[in-house]
């Protein structure tokens, strides 16, 4: 059943453009797909027991080195878009080491400076990045199969949609084996007990900073992605209220769940966003959905599943006790 | 560097550090106390702002008469924010950061929409100029500043000498073996939520006369809020005096020789390589 419900959620995202023609709409969910990749690294990195708020950085330091070096050097965006999340990786390693020596609650503000820190410093190189920020970058240069088909980006939406489709769906299945692998167990793990877990011999300093920097490497893509989409990066994008938002995605999605992040970025997303029209008012009802979540639904929105099973599992344990 | 710049600098660097620690000792209270990572600290420091704002220049109100009404009003929001938002989530981190999160998108949204979103600015609480041997100080800068330091050695005398002041330190260290002394946790962080609240609203409406009133004034003040908490340890309420003075000092000397996105990222190299040879803080004691 669950592989059913994944194939029809993902059938209806390939068959999205068919059914919604208006280019804003299809703006909306490209943006909201960037965002799934970046929530869904940020959890990542929180599964190795670290909530960072810098994360919104680190995709600005991918979208702005991919940027800069396929405006400078006129290189492709398909090689720079890889190469940018192999700069924020290279970061997060620079900056893991010392910052995974102060731990929970140490590390978040931590971190937050550090985010701020990149943000600041991106406005002070302001020979690459233009400081108020970074226009002309270069779109995705056109895919040609010989004699099939030409795929052209620079203006239009529903190709950008199906590449960033993709784009998701491998980083999501990356980031799924992952935490499902053998490292994944282990950041449970250290995230548990850094001290059971280094008393049995586990290198717990050297995997959270391999959480951070994996995590890292997905946000780059994701804010490479997103630079080449935009055509225009601005230092705001990444500074330290869009880092607690994203914080704030996964947490309302509920962190113990993988899908998490993905309902989470897509409810907070979208539905600010359909409702445009309300012009100022429309982040009160962002206010309410998160008002509403917080009291009636203690593990995010995705946690409701676990809620109801233990509602209904509730009687028959009752009954299973009395037996006994 | 002339001593009349020099002059000016210090008093600067003394106001800004007495407005960093009033957000800082707020901040520093909930997160020890209750262990809430309050943000909606920056849209409480705001909002006090913009209330000082609506009744000194909308409603002609004395425009200390409108500070204070300013502080009760956000004194009470932060009575209302213990009761609701933070007591039925104790001990849970996630929601309550979700629950401040949702109160800056709500406050933020609110003044956008009651007042716009353009800068505003309050009157001066104290205009004039004092020259003393040539050096002139802007006398509102000196007023904040003993403002500032009065209510920020107020609350240290309070936690230090009433009983509930104690109470806090004994919630802050241990709440459960605070609770078994036979200590109402909950009436201590109303305590202190009402205090952070009111301390907030003070320095917002302060510094809404010095700089300008917009809706997301607070973030800025937050940083550094939390930078100075951070820096002095959680935990420990002396640090914050001390660490308060080393990054107001720091930013406002700074910009003599930087730019103003250099001197924030000055500013933070140094909070985070203090932390990475002291991760507990500089006047903290444990990790």
């Amino acid at each position: 059943m669950k592989t059913a419900g994944l194939t029809t959620v993902i059938v209806l995202l390939f068959a999205l453009p068919l059914l919604v023609r208006q280019p804003y709409y299809i703006h909306t969910f490209i943006i909201t797909l960037i965002y799934v990749i970046l929530v869904s690294s940020l959890r990542l990195v929180a599964l190795s027991g670290q909530v960072s708020v810098g994360h919104a950085a680190f995709m600005g330091i991918g979208a702005y080195f991919s940027a800069i070096i396929s405006k400078e050097f006129g290189v492709t965006p398909w090689l720079t878009i890889p190469l940018g999340g192999l700069a924020s990786m290279a970061v997060a390693v620079l900056v893991g080491f010392p910052f995974t020596r102060v731990r929970a609650i140490y590390f978040s503000m931590v971190s937050l400076f550090g985010g701020i820190m990149i943000v600041n410093l991106i406005r002070v190189a302001k020979r690459w990045t233009g400081a108020a920020g970074l226009a002309g970058i270069p779109p995705l240069t056109p895919i040609e199969i010989p004699g099939l088909v030409t795929i052209t980006f620079l203006g239009q939406k529903v190709p950008h949609y199906y590449f960033t489709l993709l784009l998701t769906l491998v980083c999501l299945l990356c980031l799924h084996r992952l935490e499902h692998c053998r490292i994944g167990m282990t950041w449970k793990g250290v995230a548990q007990s850094h001290l059971v877990a280094s008393s049995v011999g586990i290198n717990e300093a050297g995997l959270r900073v391999l959480a951070l920097a994996v995590g890292c490497f997905f946000a780059g893509i994701a804010g490479a992605w997103y630079a080449h989409y935009n055509l225009v990066v601005t230092p705001n994008t990444f500074g330290f209220l869009p880092s607690i938002f994203l914080v704030m995605y996964m947490l309302v999605g509920g962190r113990d769940r993988f899908a998490g992040p993905i309902v989470g970025t897509a409810i907070l997303v979208m539905v600010p966003e359909f409702f445009r029209s309300l012009k100022e008012f429309a982040p009160l009802i962002l206010g309410g959905i998160m008002v509403l979540v917080v009291f009636l639904m203690p593990r995010g929105i995705a946690g409701l599943f676990d809620q109801i099973g233990a509602h209904r599992g509730a009687p028959a344990r009752k009954e299973a006790k009395n037996a006994a | 560097m002339g001593i009349e710049l020099l002059g000016q600098v210090s008093i600067n660097a003394l106001m800004l550090s007495s407005m960093y620690i009033l957000m800082a000792l707020g901040f520093a209270l909930l997160l020890s106390i209750m262990g809430v990572v309050n943000f909606a600290h920056s849209v409480i420091y705001m909002a006090g702002g913009y209330i000082c704002y609506q009744f000194a220049v909308v409603f002609g109100v004395n425009q200390w008469l409108s500070l204070v009404v300013a502080t009760l009003i956000m004194a009470f929001l932060g009575f209302f924010l213990e009761r609701y938002c933070f007591r039925p989530f104790f001990g849970d981190p996630d929601r309550t950061i979700v629950i401040a999160l949702a109160l800056i998108v709500l406050l933020e949204s609110s003044v956008n929409i009651l007042v716009g979103s353009y800068v505003r600015s309050l009157p001066s609480f104290a205009p004039g100029v004092l020259r003393w041997r040539g050096v002139s100080l802007s006398v509102e800068r000196l007023v904040t500043f003993i403002i500032g330091a009065v209510l920020m050695f107020a609350l240290i005398l309070f936690i230090r000498k009433s009983k509930i002041g104690q109470q806090m330190l004994a919630v802050a260290q241990e709440s459960v073996g605070a609770a078994l002394q036979g200590i109402n946790i909950y009436r201590v962080s109303a305590v202190a939520t009402v205090i952070a609240c009111g301390l907030a609203a003070v320095a917002g409406s302060l510094m809404g006369a010095i700089n300008n009133l917009n809706p997301y004034m607070g973030d800025q003040m937050l940083v550094k809020a939390i930078e100075v908490v951070i820096l002095a340890g959680i935990g420990s309420i002396g640090g914050v005096l001390g660490a308060g003075l080393i990054l107001g000092t720091l930013d406002s000397f700074l910009p003599l020789l930087l730019s103003g996105s250099a001197t924030d990222a000055v500013g933070l190299a140094i909070v985070i390589l203090i932390l990475l040879f002291r991760p507990q803080g500089l006047f903290g004691h444990e990790a």
